[in-house]
């Protein structure tokens, strides 16, 4: 029991990463990661070895994200596009892509499709394998996959940073 | 390579942006993508958003954890109290009271916190549930099926006619003792009710019918003719508190409720 909530500490830098950049709010995010952390935490015995912990707590971390934007929905907050930017979160130190890049980023990866952003977060930010990723979203790795592509598409489409020089045409 | 050779497939040039790939597969890909430049440009593109989306968020696991995201305190305090739940009950119940809040989280609750104006699939499961409390709460003799002597019996009866494992609370720290439970008709199936009273007399019922697995609501609140509701889903079930008692007192016995049934 400990040990789970050892492998359970574990998870939360991951977790905080991927509420953030889901989320685009530090607070949200850790409400986000408080939330999932309490529900893991009451329902860990539950919890059986079949897969990692880490997907397990993914898969909290999205349920409870998505029941979120369900209520938000329902009454949506308007959302500035001064909150959309990365503003005073710093990019840590000597990151190469420049800072108009990331912001353009930020900016486009608020305006994908959830399902795309989800996936493509998870393969490309938490570096998780494709039977990972699939099995935190309980989707086929076929979906993911045709997930991704629609999500690197449209990410290109939205910016630069994706595209060559010149843009080219198949 | 050639042009008659067979193209690569597509999850494999992303697994080799992704790095995902090697031995054979990477130096098969790495030979296409000499003779394809546009497709090279693509897959380079994605290597590109890579980075910038790492460069984006990674930071944030750098960070130091603050102390409410420590997991051995919420797990200390998860033995106490504190969920998520409780925090947006109580913010139900003040913001009740204070009528008009700013804010969306507020405009949520409130929305849902007027009487009986959920969503359709809330609102058949509070009339029920208060239908339920006023047909049984006032009987002398026959109150309930299953009597509290034998909890263990009516636990796992209707745990098998609701086909997920229910919990009967105890909300004797709220001052109320089970009377027993009993077995009722819902629209959709088989619903549990469960009956308590205090040392004056008073009831309060807890109707419980099955819910869809990883669905979860906010808790709520209802009230009409004098009976009122706290109801919520979670955990596979939907259950709502009914009872002709001060809302904040049944408030109290509804979070007691919910944590058991967690």
């Amino acid at each position: 029991m400990s040990q789970v909530l050892d492998e359970i500490e574990g998870c939360v830098p991951a977790l905080r990463r991927y509420a953030r950049a889901l989320t685009h709010d530090p607070d949200r995010a850790d409400d986000l990661v408080q939330d999932c952390l309490e529900r893991a935490i009451r329902k860990r015995g539950l919890w059986r070895p079949s897969g990692s912990v880490r997907s397990w707590m993914f898969r909290i971390l999205l349920n409870v994200h998505r029941n979120d934007l369900r209520r938000a929905r329902r009454a949506p907050m308007p959302l500035s596009l001064d909150d959309a930017m990365p503003g005073n979160e710093p990019a840590g130190p000597d990151v190469q892509p420049g800072r108009l890049a990331l912001a353009e980023t930020a900016r486009a990866m608020q305006a994908l499709p959830d399902e795309q952003r989800e996936v493509l977060l998870l393969v490309a930010v938490e570096e998780m394998s494709y039977a990972e990723a699939a099995a935190v979203l309980s989707i086929p790795v076929g979906t993911l996959m045709s997930r991704l592509a629609r999500a690197r598409a449209a990410l290109r489409g939205l910016t630069e940073t994706g595209a060559p020089k010149l843009r080219s045409v198949k | 390579m050639n042009r008659e050779e067979r193209k690569i497939p597509e999850h494999d040039l992303h697994a080799y942006a992704d790095g995902a790939l090697d031995g054979p597969a990477r130096a098969a890909v790495e030979a296409y993508l000499a003779d394809n430049p546009a497709i090279a440009d693509e897959v380079e593109g994605w290597k590109r958003q890579n980075e910038t989306l790492r460069a984006l968020y990674g930071h944030r696991a750098a960070e130091p954890v603050p102390p409410r995201l420590n997991v051995r305190r919420l797990e200390r305090e998860s033995r106490i109290a504190t969920t998520r739940w409780s925090r947006m009950a109580a913010a139900a119940v003040l913001l009740l009271g204070v009528g008009t809040a700013a804010g969306w989280y507020g405009r949520d609750l409130l929305a849902s916190a007027g009487p009986v104006q959920a969503a359709l699939g809330d609102e058949t499961l509070v009339d029920e549930a208060m239908q339920a409390h006023r047909v049984y709460s006032g009987e002398v003799v026959h109150p309930v099926e299953v009597w509290a002597g034998e909890k263990d019996h009516l636990r796992a009866w209707l745990s098998k006619r609701l086909a997920r494992p229910l919990n009967v609370p105890d909300l004797r720290a709220g001052g109320f003792t089970l009377v027993g439970g009993r077995l009722l008709p819902a629209a959709n199936g088989p619903a549990a009710q469960f009956m308590y009273e205090d040392n004056t007399g008073r009831r309060v019922t807890l109707y419980i019918i099955p819910a869809k697995e990883g669905r979860e609501t906010s808790f709520r609140y209802a009230s009409l003719d004098r009976l009122e509701a706290f109801f919520w889903t979670d955990e596979a079930i939907s259950c709502a508190l009914v009872g002709d008692l001060p809302r904040d007192k049944l408030q109290e016995i509804a979070t007691q409720a919910y944590k058991q049934l967690g």
